[in-house]
């Protein structure tokens, strides 16, 4: 018996790992969120219901998927986060979730202790209570986020704090990572990517940073500079999304990953082993190699 | 090993068929296993799914030698080896009786 981290003999195209906007809705309405356009009553009634999710749930376990992220939105915002979050468990799911901490009280960092996730991943958009609220637009938000930290660590939570750097908060991204480091088992990522919201709107993009701005922000730091020297100095490899990861949004729409939801396939009505192996693998992405038809191919014939 | 102990599976742990591995997840980690999963070969896997709260050891391998060939002495040592290792994450515990 062997004890890994993850699998490593997997084959080319096998469903190993989802990344699942569960809701859209949140209780915040951070200032550069790519979903909280979908944050409304309205959109909210279209999202999957419980039934559904537990259904679409069971269908990834029985075709082999280990990890699997949920996300949102706040997925905590979500009235049956834990009935979907230890049905994954209980399923044998490797479960990541991504929230943004302010909903975790005491009660429900109690129910993460008694079945653990795999990792609990927190945004942590400011050290200052002024920028972690102008960035999370939330009153009270700054309190109920680092109490949240506090109540899960208490219970040894693997944990992850991260932040999107950006105009509001680039002067104290810094300091954030000394703070996280100062927690001891806690990891810190830094993100710097902006999307455009779901909606098409280019919102988010007036709080990016200048490409001199990150520069600067990045040579603040060894590990950082050094991070960012790796990313410039290699081309990104082709993207492999649909072929090991894939996306499911809030309305159970199958697509290649979270940034490419040009095309989905539909899985209220069809199966996910027909969406992952028959609908994913043509679907299109600007980053994939093109696929070159081969001019020749050879076969062979036994006798 | 102990020929005639009886072992049962603990609730903890959820097997999971991946691509053909057969791998025990660990459902109430901490923090020091937040990270492992455990991967069974074919043999740990047949043996594993052969573990059941009723049989003892000795009746687990005989039922075992009557599908698969191999020696004895081998099995012996193999089956051991993974108790070993099973009881030391506690994915099996012996029943008492």
């Amino acid at each position: 018996m062997i004890a890994q981290d993850k699998l490593t003999h997997l084959p080319e195209r096998f469903p190993y790992s989802c990344q699942w906007e569960v809701t859209c809705r949140c209780n915040l309405h951070c200032v550069m969120c790519y979903t909280d356009c979908f944050n409304r009553p309205a959109a909210i009634r279209q999202e999957l219901s419980t039934v559904e999710i537990l259904h679409i749930m069971d269908e990834l376990a029985e075709a082999g998927t280990l990890e699997l992220c949920l996300t949102g939105g706040e997925p905590l915002a979500r009235p049956d986060f834990f009935q979907l979050y230890e049905h994954a468990i209980r399923c044998g799911f490797l479960v990541t979730v991504f929230s943004n901490g302010t909903l975790i009280t005491e009660a429900q960092a109690d129910r993460f202790a008694s079945l653990p996730p795999h990792r609990l991943e927190i945004s942590l958009h400011g050290i200052t209570h002024a920028t972690f609220e102008q960035v999370t637009q939330g009153q009270g938000s700054y309190d109920r986020c680092f109490q949240a930290i506090k109540l899960l660590l208490d219970r040894q939570i693997p944990l992850v704090l991260k932040s999107t750097a950006m105009t509001l908060n680039h002067s104290e991204i810094l300091e954030i990572k000394r703070y996280v480091e100062s927690l001891g088992s806690v990891t810190y990522k830094l993100g710097e990517e902006m999307r455009p919201e779901l909606d098409g709107g280019a919102g988010p993009f007036q709080y990016a940073l200048s490409e001199q701005a990150l520069a600067e922000l990045n040579q603040g730091d060894p590990y950082l500079w050094r991070d960012a020297c790796r990313r410039d100095s290699q081309e990104p490899p082709p993207c492999r999304s649909g072929m090991q990861r894939f996306h499911i949004d809030a309305y159970g729409q199958l697509q290649l990953c979270s940034g490419n939801r040009r095309q989905s396939y539909d899985l209220r009505t069809g199966s996910f082993q027909e969406g992952f192996f028959e609908a994913l693998p043509a679907f299109a992405c600007d980053w994939k190699s093109p696929q070159e038809p081969a001019l020749i191919r050879p076969e062979m014939h036994h006798v | 090993m102990t020929p005639t102990a009886i072992y049962s599976k603990h609730q903890d742990y959820v097997q999971r068929d991946v691509a053909g591995e057969c791998i025990l997840v660990p459902i109430r980690r901490t923090l020091t296993d937040a990270n492992s999963i455990y991967v069974l070969n074919e043999t740990g896997a047949a043996l594993w799914n052969r573990i059941d709260g009723q049989r003892s050891a000795q009746d687990i391998m005989a039922d075992f030698c009557n599908e698969f060939e191999i020696e004895t002495d081998q099995l012996v040592k193999d089956f051991t080896s993974l108790l070993d290792d099973l009881l030391s994450i506690r994915a099996v515990e012996e029943v008492t009786r």
